[in-house]
């Protein structure tokens, strides 16, 4: 297995080297060895999770304070060989994205170190190897996300944001991760874990906070979310894939490092914070996406929802744990691990389409596009299994983590404890809401983008993807396809996943079986009976049009709202179909709006022009970060009085400075 | 023999910090450069005297380059500059001669009890001089706070200079060659740069003092 090992380092690195040639040929080579690479992750992952047993390797000169050392638990091979799927997949479509974009040498070689340290995070046996890796995925991501400042004064903007929200999560985390290891005396995680036990409470809840903070801010928590959709949204296809489909993982599997295999003897209180967390993300994750208009960034706001769900199981299990239902706590974390790995799967499905259409058309902004299915059959159709993957309709992977997510979430509420049925119920709640809202992003998304007519020259001009791209994203939407007709696939490798940290009793290859507590699926049965439903409404018709004898029925296109003539601005667009969600939750959203009307000259009667504006800036970026950061502002202002130019003036602060020292120092 | 060491290590480092305060006192850049050569060959014969004491050959080698460099070559670099581009006297301080005269007493009491744990640590006659070091050291920045010149300023950079190398001959058992050579160096090299950008400042804003500088800001 170390040749595997070896085999994933070396070709990564390779990737690196060639993605920083000069030569043309850069980007298939290095994407050639990003897929070796993976793939060689992704052998190791399987070996390990098919055996059950840890890999382990470590190399003690190459990094100070404990050297590289690889541990590769079940568990992190689960997130390995999710993060080596999205990234073989992103590889792949990334030789055909290059001729639009993201071809330069520092994107190319960026790229590779990305993907390289995405596979390296969760192999980290010790907290040196982890905080290692953990900065080079932010670094190398956060020069990806800058790659288009040239032209796009925005991207600097989302860097920046991301780069302080990133940066601040690490400092948490090796805030957290360093105090631990000093506690222990040892930087290796196993050591950590052993020695927690006699960490006093107040301690283990500062690092576990400090940890939580930092985690949750990759993982597109509210209210650290912000940086999570100006980043999706300007990093180029292939990257905001693996951000969404990889990156965010990482912060989950960081909480569950922390908050269950370094310091398992958690108190309740740090599941309730984590359910609290998870339910708030996802409702404003939800509804967010439900009113954007950009498509990526609806997406980015759809990746913080279901990572509010992943951390609404996580919370389920945890409480679970604390009251003694062991068998709810584990069917919760497998819940949170599966929706986590359906997410992965079809969020890069949908953010490779995405990507597509960007390239296709050059606009990411909902309300410029329209009729694409016509010219992007195969992304369209991809992009749909996505849409209905990611609103869990069956028989789709996203309705297996939906429905274990009501199962644990129910069964949780049998607990006698009040705060656990307290946070159960609200999560529930919170569920169904985001259900329905993530049902009207989706019909919007691929609604508005791909059906009814192009509304501008970009959308009608716009063509297929190349072979490449389509084969990422067809091989994406096969395994949603896949792990969603047959459950298994996926709940299977998630329990071996779990091996050592939680049992899930969950058996049954096409349906799941809930030993232990009462619940079986079988989303193939339900999808036969949907399909059957839908042959008998449409035989219905026929019937009733043959009886009746319509002669001239007319076909008129989808979302035409059944006019002959008329022109691409009568749809709906994304602003309007948004409209009545933003109504709904003014008071939460509180969006600028804008109503512009003028007049005919000669009379106020008729209308010349409506124009109509709503802006849905963050809600918390606005009402929590910008305050601050005008406090910042203000506070540097007033700062700056110190330094007015001169030069003996700041001679005399160094000699200031010099003589407290000495007399502090006496 | 003890008295033979002790006494010209004694005069050696005492011209070493009057210089200094020459340095301060003196409101003739000609006389403050003359001080600073005068400091110069003070450092050199401290670390020849240690040198010859300690029977280091390297050390009094060391010795020598200092007092070329630091008490001849440096001083005849600024002065060519003073000669050409400024008149000799350096305008009002940003405060007067006596305030700041007190002032370097003040540094240089501080620069005692400061020192006293380094002092009480290593037990040689040559470390009961450290505070003169750490003295000169404060005296140098405090000169390069009050005076206006861009002249000044550079005597005051080398007299920070020479303090922390009169500390370290005083401190260790001698500077590696290698290290003083390369402190030396840069010294030189940061002085000839200095020199040129006085020069330009001169000729380009008509600037000699520092302050005016400020006009720049914004």
């Amino acid at each position: 297995m170390t040749r595997l090992l070896a085999l994933t380092v070396v070709a990564g690195l390779a990737a690196i080297a060639w993605g920083a040639l000069s030569s043309r040929a850069r980007v298939p080579l290095s994407a050639l060895a990003l897929v070796v690479s993976s793939a060689g992750a992704a052998t190791l992952a399987v070996r390990v999770l098919a055996t059950g047993t840890n890999f382990a390797w470590s190399q003690t000169n190459v990094l100070p304070l404990g050297g590289l050392d690889v541990r590769l638990t079940p568990l992190g091979a689960l997130f390995v060989l999710v993060s080596a799927v999205v990234a073989i997949a992103s590889s792949v479509y990334w030789t055909g994205y290059a001729r639009h974009a993201m071809a330069g040498r520092s994107a190319s070689a960026s790229f590779a170190l990305f993907t390289l340290s995405l596979l390296v995070v969760p192999m980290a046996g010790n907290v040196t190897t982890f905080l290692f890796a953990w900065e080079l995925m932010a670094l190398s991501s956060l020069i990806l996300v800058a790659h288009d400042h040239a032209r796009r004064p925005e991207s600097i903007s989302a860097a920046r944001w991301y780069a302080v929200m990133t940066q601040g999560g690490a400092g948490a985390i090796t805030l957290a991760l360093v105090g631990l290891a000093a506690h222990a005396h040892s930087t290796r995680f196993s050591a950590i874990a052993t020695a927690s036990t006699h960490l006093s409470g107040a301690v283990a809840s500062t690092f576990f906070l400090f940890a939580l903070a930092g985690f949750a801010s990759k993982a597109g928590v509210v209210p650290l979310h912000v940086w999570l959709p100006k980043a999706h949204a300007e990093a180029p296809g292939p990257v905001s894939a693996l951000m969404s489909g990889a990156m965010v993982n990482l912060g989950v599997y960081g909480i569950i490092l922390v908050g269950r295999t370094l310091l398992p003897q958690g108190p309740q209180w740090w599941w309730l914070v984590v359910s609290l967390l998870g339910g708030t993300t996802a409702a404003v994750g939800a509804l967010y996406a439900a009113t954007s208009r950009d498509l990526k960034r609806l997406l980015a706001y759809s990746t913080s929802d279901n990572m509010g769900l992943v951390l609404l199981a996580l919370g389920a299990s945890g409480l679970s744990l604390s009251t003694q239902h062991p068998r709810v706590a584990s069917l919760a974390l497998a819940t949170a691990m599966v929706l986590l790995v359906n997410h992965s799967l079809f969020k890069s499905t949908l953010f490779l389409g995405a990507g597509a259409v960007h390239a296709a058309t050059g606009s990411r902004n909902m309300d410029e596009l329209g009729g694409l299915s016509r010219l992007m059959p195969l992304t369209s159709v991809t992009f749909l299994v996505g849409a209905l993957a990611v609103s869990a309709i069956p028989p789709l992977n996203g309705f297996t983590g939906e429905w274990l997510l009501f199962q644990s979430l129910l069964h949780s509420l049998a607990s006698h404890d009040v705060a656990s049925v307290v946070a159960g119920t609200l999560a529930v709640a919170a569920m169904a809401l985001t259900g329905g809202l993530t049902i009207i992003a989706f019909v919007k998304a691929f609604g508005i983008t791909f059906l009814g007519r192009g509304r501008t020259e970009r959308a009608l001009g716009a063509h297929e993807a190349t072979f490449s791209m389509r084969v990422a994203q067809g091989a994406l939407a096969l395994a949603c396809v896949a792990t969603g007709v047959v459950p298994y696939l996926l709940v299977g490798v998630v329990a071996r996943g779990l091996a050592g940290v939680a049992s899930p009793s969950i058996s049954g290859w096409a349906t799941l079986r809930l030993s232990s507590l009462s619940g079986a699926l079988t989303p193939l049965f339900l999808s036969g009976a949907l399909l059957g439903a839908l042959a008998l409404v449409a035989g219905w018709r026929t019937l009733v049009q043959r009886r009746h004898g319509f002669a001239n029925v007319a076909t008129l296109e989808a979302w035409g709202s059944g006019r002959h003539h008329q022109s691409p601005q009568m749809q709906y667009t994304a602003t309007s179909y948004g409209e009545p969600i933003l109504r709904v939750f003014d008071d939460v959203l509180r969006p600028d709006r804008d109503l512009d009307v003028s007049h005919v000259v000669e009379s106020r009667y008729y209308l010349e022009r409506i124009r109509y504006r709503a802006s849905n800036e963050d809600v918390i970026e606005r009402f929590l970060y910008r305050p601050a950061l005008a406090l910042l502002r203000a506070w540097a202002r007033r700062v700056r009085v110190l330094a007015n130019g001169s030069v003996h003036r700041y001679l005399a602060y160094g000699l200031a400075a010099l003589v407290v020292i000495l007399v502090i120092l006496k | 023999m003890k008295v033979s060491y002790v006494t010209p290590l004694d005069l050696a480092v005492v011209v070493v910090i009057v210089t200094a305060a020459l340095t301060l006192w003196r409101q003739s850049l000609v006389a403050s450069l003359r001080a600073l050569s005068l400091q110069g060959v003070g450092l050199g014969v401290v670390a020849m005297v240690l040198g010859a004491h300690r029977r280091d050959p390297v050390l009094v080698f060391v010795g020598v380059l200092v007092l070329l460099i630091k008490g001849a070559a440096i001083p005849r670099l600024i002065s060519r500059v003073v000669a050409r581009d400024h008149p000799g006297r350096e305008g009002s301080p940003l405060i007067n001669i006596p305030a700041s005269l007190v002032g370097a007493g003040l540094l240089t009491l501080l620069a005692f009890g400061a020192t006293r744990g380094l002092v009480a640590l290593i037990a040689t006659p040559a470390a009961r001089l450290i505070p003169f070091g750490v003295a000169t050291t404060l005296i140098g920045f405090f000169a390069m706070v009050v005076r206006r010149r861009a002249v000044s300023q550079i005597v005051g950079l080398l007299t920070i200079d020479n303090g922390i190398a009169l500390t370290a001959f005083l401190a260790t058992s001698g500077v590696p060659l290698v290290v003083e050579l390369g402190v030396s160096l840069d010294v030189l090299l940061a002085v000839a740069v200095l020199r040129v950008l006085a020069g330009h400042l001169h000729r380009q804003f008509n600037i000699q003092d520092l302050d005016q500088l400020r006009d720049l800001h914004d």
